[in-house]
């Protein structure tokens, strides 16, 4: 098993016939995800690497059974494409795109519960199952089959700690980009428990970061009804106050929410393993498999 | 993006929420003009007026940026002593000149992007005039908060009448004698706010205070007006807010952050008194090398993030900007090869190399994408260092650091 999207899924690219957008499938068929549609408005009929194109989401969801949805297309446009796939019915969105106003992604937040739609980003690398399927746009080579789960406001991070577990033989179920704007579709504590219900995952990493509370949320969550073990790694500490690092949620608010220190104090108190820094995230994770 | 005083109520006045008329000057416009703009401008405001520098920090009033003046000597002295002033940093390149308000009360109203709600808040303070945030600490009870639904019950979204009368209610419970007419003047005022947060992709629409001031021309003889604003808006948002891109560019920013810009890198500058520049292919990573050099009680000067895919000339521009700065006295490099290869940033460092802008040493760390190719390009370029992993990347900086008096502190 695995958590959000494996063989089954089959997946919607909306801004298929982009530069991004095409370079994406391309990789994505390639590592075998079933890419069933694309859509670009006006480009209906088109075909892009024999994938059929649509009009509109809800005419690619009709004509294909369609599952899960990724959004290529620029920010600007992110709002309308994510509410279009909501209102069209599909269970899983996931959006890339960064500098996304975050006006429309609360717009797209509220809606998504409302309706019931998980909504993944903005600002990820989607998500990707390792020898199942990838939605997004992560180098797939890095990643390998195994059982720690993994969810991370940042790619980079992410990326490190997963090259790192793979050249150790360590493996992973599930990666999920939680993104690194103000306001992320779904946060770590939408995540958890979908990992905690996996069997195939034994190990939960959570990369996370300053700003917000969204780790807090978690730790609370964690020491509720999360029985498997969590490691976390807070990056930030030390960026400089009050100027976000290009991510844009990455800022702590002037009343002081947000900070590292709370973050690492509320999860520590929850039981979860504090790591340092990405490798020792790795040693963390080896420590837990080696004890099972 | 944050505006000044005098932009947030131009916002304001666009709007639909009081303010008094003012005139804004710029220092060049005082150069060109002369003094008969600053006694054209009291012509129209009248006295007594109140001078006050437009800089993106609080506590203008206790730098002396804020004075009063009673006839065209006084203002001209007042202007041209708050013009050129430095506060907490900030160099005064502007004054705006408004009337002196006659004021009963002062609250505190705004709207802001709540991001534990995402929702925007109504923050309603009877104490204003005073920093909200100092207020939250020591009288929280004073501090009324009210999220507001954007996919609201009735379909339309934003200010309903109920949230209004609550805080109108939480008002007359406390100053009994302001009258009732005070509650639709508030409404109005509460609605043109949440109106120009939603069209402006706002973060924060800030009154402080909002004023009950003497008005004789107003019935009751008194009206609210916005006394000063704070407004900042969404950057991933001003593009499409086309009415900024003037005052956007007028903004005073880094040097290097300009010129970053033209390459499409972030440089973002961190500690004044630090001696490291880092460069790395994306902020979590940027983040999470910040941390584990500070723990090394070395400090960061400046960081640049390449984003994805910098190709070996864009890179040599990265390492020309970055060491560009005299106080930076080397140079970290910490590259995750996926879309951005590693033979491309070597190739980067040799390009600087050969055309003179490696002028200091550099370590460099890459993982990922052509990492072989990437260590044949770099082996023997002079002034660089090659270190496998993080950690040892940051342990051959503390050796540098060591080496060079001023980071050893």
């Amino acid at each position: 098993m695995s958590i959000l999207i494996d063989k089954n899924t089959r997946l919607i690219v909306q801004g298929i016939t982009g530069r991004e957008g095409t370079f994406h499938t391309e990789q994505m068929l390639e590592y075998g995800t079933h890419v069933v549609a694309g859509v670009t408005p006006g480009k209906g009929g088109m075909e892009v690497l024999g994938v059929p194109v649509f009009n509109t989401v809800r005419e690619a969801a009709e004509k294909t059974g369609a599952n899960a949805s990724v959004i290529f297309v620029p920010a600007a446009h992110m709002m309308s494409g994510a509410l279009e796939s909501i209102d069209a019915g599909i269970p899983l969105v996931i959006t890339i795109a960064e500098h996304v106003p975050v006006h429309d992604m609360m717009r797209v937040y509220h809606y998504a519960r409302l309706k019931n739609t998980r909504v993944i980003g903005p600002n990820s690398f989607g998500i990707i199952s390792p020898g199942k399927s990838k939605a997004g746009f992560m180098a797939h080579r890095i990643f390998m089959p195994g059982s720690v789960g993994l969810m991370s406001r940042s790619a980079t991070n992410c990326y490190e700690t997963v090259f790192m577990l793979t050249n150790a033989g360590i493996g992973q179920s599930t990666c999920v980009g939680i993104g690194g704007d103000m306001i992320a579709g779904s946060s770590f504590s939408d995540i958890l428990p979908l990992f905690e219900e996996d069997d195939e995952t034994k190990v939960i990493v959570m990369i996370g970061e300053i700003g917000g509370n969204e780790e807090e949320l978690a730790a609370v969550l964690i020491k509720k009804r999360i029985t498997k073990p969590v490691i976390a790694l807070i990056a930030g500490k030390n960026a400089p106050k009050g100027r976000s690092m290009g991510h844009a949620g990455a800022i702590v608010s002037a009343d002081g929410t947000g900070s590292a220190d709370s973050k690492i104090r509320a999860l520590s108190e929850a039981g979860v393993i504090i790591a340092d820094s990405t490798a020792d995230i790795v040693s963390c994770v080896k420590k837990q498999l080696l004890s099972e | 993006m944050d505006l000044m005083e005098y932009k947030a109520k131009e916002l304001f006045e666009s709007g639909g929420v009081p303010v008094q008329s003012f005139v804004h000057i710029t220092a060049r416009e005082l150069e060109e003009k002369g003094d008969g703009i600053l006694i054209e401008a009291a012509r129209r405001i009248g006295y007594p007026a109140v001078v006050k520098a437009q800089v993106m920090t609080g506590g203008r009033g206790k730098a002396g940026g804020i004075r009063f003046a009673e006839n065209d000597g006084e203002l001209v002295k007042c202007a041209h002593d708050i013009i050129g002033m430095d506060i907490k940093g900030h160099k005064v390149r502007s004054i705006m000149i408004v009337g002196k308000a006659e004021v009963m009360r002062e609250f505190y109203l705004s709207v802001m992007l709540d991001r534990i709600t995402k929702c925007p808040m109504i923050i309603f303070s009877p104490s204003g005039g005073v920093d909200i945030e100092e207020t939250a600490k020591s009288t929280p009870e004073n501090i009324l908060k009210t999220p507001v639904m954007p996919l609201s019950a009735d379909m339309k979204g934003g200010v309903a009448p109920y949230h209004t009368s609550y805080i109108a209610g939480k008002i007359s419970e406390r100053y009994p004698d302001i009258p009732k007419t005070f509650q639709k003047e508030l409404g109005d005022i509460l609605n043109a706010l949440y109106g120009l947060f939603i069209k402006n992709d706002c973060m924060l629409c800030e009154i402080n205070p909002l004023a009950l001031c003497k008005d004789e021309s107003a019935e009751n003889g008194m009206r609210l007006i916005a006394l000063d604003g704070k407004v900042s808006i969404d950057d991933s948002a001003v593009k499409r807010q086309a009415w900024l891109a003037d005052y956007a560019s007028s903004m005073p920013r880094h040097p290097l952050t300009k010129e970053a810009e033209l390459f499409n890198f972030l440089y973002i500058p961190c500690d004044g008194n630090g001696d490291i520049a880092v460069m790395s292919n994306g902020s979590g990573m940027l983040m999470s090398c910040i941390d584990m050099i500070t723990r090394e009680h070395i400090y960061v000067r400046a960081v640049l993030d390449l984003g994805g895919g910098a190709t070996a000339e864009r890179i040599k521009e990265a390492v020309r900007i970055i060491l560009s700065d005299e106080d930076t006295h080397f140079l970290f490099i910490n590259i995750f090869g996926g879309i951005t290869r590693c033979d491309e940033v070597a190739g980067g460092i040799k390009l600087a190399y050969e055309s003179g802008r490696l002028t200091k040493p550099v370590i460099i760390r890459f993982e990922g994408t052509n990492k072989a190719k990437g260590l044949d390009i770099i082996s023997g370029i002079p002034g660089v260092a090659y270190a496998d992993g993080l950690i040892e990347g940051v342990a051959k900086l503390k050796e540098e650091a060591a080496s060079y008096e001023h980071i050893d502190r």
